[in-house]
């Protein structure tokens, strides 16, 4: 009888050494089950590359803006494709493993991360340690690990600035947002099933007369509330009787048109409240993606 | 497969408090019947959305009544967003992401159909025109090798009418990406109306033109190629601007196309011949007998250099639900070489438009009615899952307090 105790208690303490081995292993190796926000910026970018926790383009880095929040900056300048590696690398480093993210992005971080999960969500990728080495740990994965993606005054669908050469400054990244370049660039539907919730804006005055519909001043409907298409078209708020509504949430417009696949109006400006930027303050329509990723991203 | 058997009370809670609070904001002046903010929406600042330091019936309440009930709303618009989110990607992956439903991806369904515009003409200062409208198309964003990029523009009023157009002047050079200094190379695109060339139709209104990037002087040059043109349009002038990106490189050539029925599923394997080793990108529709749109199939994984073969499986689940009828066609392929942290990002393979493949005939029996599985669902469902389970336990936190 007391063998039998002894070796049960000697089998409990092995037990109790592994589970805390087994602790410990999971602490040096970053396998904390941890959920991140990653903040995806558009175009004219300020945080510095590759610091994370520089919230320069959106505002102060103090607001609740999600679970441990992330700035995945860029140069907001060259074309999507030269500069999606960085979304990438953040990806990799904030999103695999035990380790799950959100992401909000902003104008062009929409196309950032449509373009990554469209072409690269479905490949190989090495799991890494959430750290600010952001070092590999030898295994890997299919795929990241995404909850949901929301965008405010999305640029996936470009704009009639690009097109009419509206902006001063004729960078890279303008020629990839032009509204057949941006559409044709990636398949918007193929988000491996993963939400985009659109947040679109709707107090534009000085570009009107460019932008197709409502706009945010820089970003007309047809993009920001994800209408699929070769090209852009007029959507507005209910209130107006001679244009075609964009409607909330995944279902048809007015007019019968779709959004692309997994793409969820969850905010259209009724009140012609918002408009585009930020203003370094998280101002705009960004201010109600801010609000919503504190509510949602934990 | 988690029902919400258990968690339907925790459900029904939240749609009531919901109900209340947005019944609240529902009648508030302003509110449009059909087409009003979500629950999302309201429920983003859900302080605002409470009907203030009141109960139903008008009567005060506590403070912290009033945050509790704030925590309630929450709590309940996070579970909603949790079960919407599990229960999607559950029933969205039972296919797998190489192979969906078409009406999935509504525009890639024609990819080699024109892009069409229509918009007001504008001025040299980008200004609109009053009354004249230009409608545009252009036939690819993408050209490589010897292709040739078609475009057409016309001129309607407003009411869609046709309005005489004149193409005073159109030309294409190219955009440098760099702020280095590079040559700038320009060509001459001529519109016309005569019916020869581009034109299907003389005198219809509609001018066409043709640009073939690698003999009008952009060979060996890759990248975007602005095409402008400046036109006169019921004696108003004005100018449309056409972007593509030119590829030179071609980056293989079909050879060849088989079928094979593999685990329950309908696998088409595109054969080619590439040039270089890389990631490619491929995807192809699939119509049944009828010209019944089916399925968008896609493939994305590395291969080559030298003969390769591009698997693209048809699921056997989405053969049962959608009950074609056989034969079943492959038609209009694309692929491109994917480059990484580069721009221009591909290098196109030749456009396969119309049927690439036609398949045998199977019976319905021979596919599998398995949903897809792998590691990747697993860990997403499971992930999913977990968080409709927090949701439901905060929302119990807030809705049954301890005691």
């Amino acid at each position: 009888m007391q063998a039998a105790v002894s070796a049960r208690t000697s089998s409990f303490r092995k037990r109790a050494w592994l589970a805390i081995v087994a602790l410990l292993g999971c602490i040096a190796g970053g396998v904390y089950a941890t959920n991140y926000t990653l903040w995806i910026h558009g175009r004219n970018g300020r945080g510095a590359i590759g610091n994370h926790l520089d919230f320069s383009y959106w505002g102060a880095d103090t607001v609740n803006a999600g679970v441990n929040k992330r700035a995945i900056n860029w140069d907001g300048y060259n074309r999507i494709s030269a500069t999606n590696g960085l979304i990438r690398d953040a990806l990799d480093c904030y999103c695999t493993g035990t380790n799950w993210c959100y992401i909000a992005a902003h104008s062009a971080g929409d196309n950032q991360i449509g373009y990554a999960l469209s072409l690269y969500g479905g490949t190989a990728r090495e799991v890494k340690n959430p750290d600010a080495s952001c070092m590999g740990t030898g295994a890997t994965q299919t795929g990241w690990n995404i909850k949901f993606v929301s965008v405010a005054a999305g640029s996936g669908g470009g704009t009639e600035l690009a097109n009419y050469g509206a902006w001063a400054v004729s960078d890279p990244l303008t020629s990839d947002l032009k509204t057949s370049t941006a559409r044709a660039m990636y398949d918007h539907n193929q988000t491996r099933s993963t939400w985009f919730y659109m947040y679109a804006g709707a107090k534009g005055t000085s570009y009107s007369a460019l932008l197709p519909g409502q706009d945010d001043e820089v970003i007309a409907y047809h993009s920001s509330g994800g209408v699929a298409g070769s090209g852009g078209a007029s959507y507005c708020n209910p209130a107006d009787w001679f244009c075609n509504y964009l409607s909330l949430r995944a279902d048809p417009n007015e007019n019968g048109t779709t959004k692309w696949s997994y793409h969820y109006v969850s905010f259209r400006d009724d009140g012609q409240d918002y408009d585009h930027y930020t203003r370094q303050n998280w101002q705009g329509i960004a201010s109600r993606l801010r609000a919503d990723m504190e509510l949602y991203a934990r | 497969m988690r029902t919400f058997g258990s968690g339907r009370w925790h459900a029904a809670l939240a749609v009531l408090g919901l109900g209340v609070v947005l019944g609240w904001y529902w009648l508030q002046p302003g509110a449009s019947a059909n087409e009003n903010a979500t629950a999302v929406t309201a429920a983003a600042s859900p302080a605002a959305a409470l009907p203030g330091a009141q109960g139903p019936g008008g009567d005060p309440v506590s403070a912290a009544e009033a945050a509790r009930r704030e925590r309630e709303v929450r709590a309940s618009v996070r579970l909603e967003r949790a079960e919407q989110v599990y229960r999607s990607y559950r029933e969205s992956t039972r296919f797998p992401p190489e192979s969906r439903p078409l009406e999935e991806h509504p525009d890639q369904a024609r990819p080699f159909a024109p892009v069409e515009d229509e918009a007001r003409l504008r001025d040299s200062t980008g200004r609109p025109v009053a009354g004249v409208r230009i409608r545009s198309t252009q036939d690819r964003v993408f050209v490589t090798g010897t292709e040739a990029a078609r475009f057409t523009v016309e001129a309607v009023d407003d009411e869609g009418r046709p309005v005489a157009l004149v193409v005073r002047r159109s030309f294409a050079q190219s955009v440098p990406d760099s702020k280095t200094l590079m040559t700038v190379v320009h060509a001459d695109v001529p519109f016309a109306d005569d019916g020869a060339g581009a034109d299907d139709v003389a005198g219809d209104g509609r001018y066409a033109a043709q640009l073939t990037p690698a003999t009008q002087g952009f060979a060996g040059r890759p990248g975007t190629i602005r095409l402008l043109i400046e036109l006169v349009a019921n004696g108003q002038q004005g100018g449309v601007a056409f972007d593509l990106v030119y590829l030179p490189e071609v980056a293989g050539a079909w050879s060849g196309a088989r079928e094979a029925l593999e685990n329950g599923a309908l696998n088409f394997y595109l054969q080619a011949q590439v040039r270089v080793a890389g990631r490619y990108v491929a995807s192809a529709r699939v119509q049944d007998a009828n010209g019944v749109p089916l399925a968008l199939l896609q493939f994305n994984d590395v291969v080559g250099p030298g003969p390769v073969e591009f698997r693209l499986p048809l699921a056997g689940l989405l053969v049962h639900e959608k009950s074609p009828a056989f034969p079943l066609r492959l038609v209009d392929v694309e692929a491109f070489l994917l480059k990484p942290d580069a721009f221009p990002d591909r290098t196109m393979m030749p456009r396969l438009a119309g049927v690439a493949h036609v398949s045998q005939r199977y019976a319905m029996e021979s596919f599998s009615t398995q949903e897809w599985q792998s590691e990747q669902r697993d860990r997403y469902l499971a992930e999913y899952l977990r968080d409709v389970t927090r949701a439901e336990d905060e929302l119990k936190e807030v809705t049954q307090p301890r005691r």
